[in-house]
């Protein structure tokens, strides 16, 4: 095995682990927002009350209108569902990492406004009861990196592969002028 | 006729589906049928509300600090403090409203909670009034009132002259005598989470040491807090300033069930 060989296995297991990292941490989030409060069996009218549940996290950030924030709520946990389990396929991985980075960048804007504004609000990252703080935000920040990284990755890797694929074209072979 | 690259496509498409399926199916499989509960001591030790659990605790004169229907299906807890702006907001812009309309026709069953913050100068004094307020039955007005006026009070720290304007003379002197052996620093939360002391002289300072124990408990972290309780279970603290009509959506929500 050549060492570009080596380099090009290293860079695809890294993206491969982030890609499924990513995914997991969306999945999960989707999870903590859409599971059963209360002891509550999982049932559409238990979905319905935890999505209640986040819509009070959305509108506790002050950003959107009352008429807003609850569709923002109904719309972002099966969203992140999607886009985890778009990232656990890997396919057309580089519009679901730039999608998942332009998601998480706008999440940590939210995030960083609120805490410079002095509000002392849950995250409601990863489900309810979780203070905005620094931590949330070293952990969303971290989370942003890494998601740039796998669209870089998968931006990079995709010219690779079409460089690779694309048909050779033997320029000294001599035409035919019959 | 699909051709040969255009099979391998949909042949990769089609594994990466199949393994995806298999991982979510292995995740629905181990994953707990029924989630933990959440961190607040109300609902990981008791699913019952802290007032009710501490209903047969408490002396007879114990400042009654609710509104509403003690049999409402929905019962709201808040841990606030009369000097925080956020706690003003949430009173004004929330709270009045649901006053109003959920906890007068007997959904909704309002306790608050004393949780006053040491960096705030006046609110522990502002709780005590309260307090004494809430030994005589005028909790709801008094505390309409120091949320009303809460731009003004805390500029020299006289309370009384509001409280006069909410209650009848007689009540006032009530209050005043309840009042009289509170001469200390009213006690307040800690940043440290240590235990404030009551004032052993003024009867209202245990009262309001008790609710600070228990926001310590939940944990409040910011106020105002709040937890909701529903049919014997209780939801995750949420803290923050939550509109009126996400609240009501929320609570619509509960009550269908």
């Amino acid at each position: 095995m050549t060492p570009n060989e080596t380099r090009g296995n290293f860079a695809r297991t890294l993206l491969l682990l982030g890609r499924l990292a990513l995914a997991g941490i969306f999945l999960f989030a989707a999870y903590a927002k859409l599971k059963p409060q209360a002891a509550m069996p999982w049932s559409g009218s238990s979905i319905k009350t935890s999505l209640s549940l986040f819509a009070m996290q959305v509108d506790s950030y002050q950003l959107l209108p009352p008429q807003l924030v609850s569709p923002a709520a109904h719309f972002l946990p099966p969203f992140e569902l999607f886009l985890g389990l778009w990232l656990l396929s890997g396919v057309l991985l580089r519009y679901a990492s730039l999608i998942t980075t332009l998601l998480l960048g706008a999440f940590f804007a939210v995030m960083v406004r609120t805490y410079m504004a002095g509000l002392e609000i849950n995250c409601g990252c990863f489900g309810p009861g979780e203070r905005l703080g620094p931590l949330t935000l070293l952990r969303d920040g971290s989370l942003l990196a890494l998601a740039l990284a796998v669209t870089i990755g998968a931006f990079i890797h995709g010219r690779k592969s079409r460089t690779e694929s694309a048909p050779v074209t033997h320029a000294s072979t001599p035409q035919r002028t019959d | 006729m699909i051709s040969r690259t255009s099979r391998d496509f949909i042949r990769r498409i089609a594994a990466r589906i199949c393994s995806t399926a298999a991982i979510l199916i292995a995740f629905a499989i181990f994953a707990p049928a029924s989630p933990a509960q959440t961190a607040t001591p109300t609902s990981a030790k008791s699913s019952a509300p802290a007032h009710k659990r501490a209903a047969a605790d408490a002396a007879p004169g114990a400042p009654v600090k609710t509104i509403g229907n003690r049999n409402a299906p929905i019962t709201m807890e808040v841990f606030s403090d009369y000097q925080c702006p956020s706690c003003g907001s949430f009173y004004e812009n929330t709270l009045r409203a649901m006053i109003q309309d959920y906890v007068a026709s007997g959904k909704v069953y309002l306790i608050h909670h004393d949780f006053p913050l040491q960096m705030h100068t006046y609110s522990g004094q502002a709780a005590r009034w309260a307090n004494a307020a809430a030994m005589i039955g005028q909790f709801q007005d008094v505390d309409a009132v120091l949320f009303d006026n809460q731009a003004k009070w805390p500029v020299d720290g006289d309370i009384e002259k509001y409280v006069a304007g909410a209650v009848s003379p007689a009540n006032l002197k009530r209050i005043e005598a309840i009042l009289k052996g509170c001469t200390a620093p009213p006690p307040t939360s800690k940043a440290d989470r240590s235990l404030p002391q009551p004032e052993v002289g003024c009867p209202v300072d245990t009262y309001i040491v008790q609710d600070i124990v228990l926001g310590y408990q939940i944990p409040v972290q910011a106020t105002p807090t709040f937890i909701i309780h529903y049919k014997g279970q209780s939801y995750p603290a949420s803290s923050g300033i939550i509109t009126w009509p996400i609240l009501k959506q929320f609570f619509d929500t509960l009550l269908s069930q």
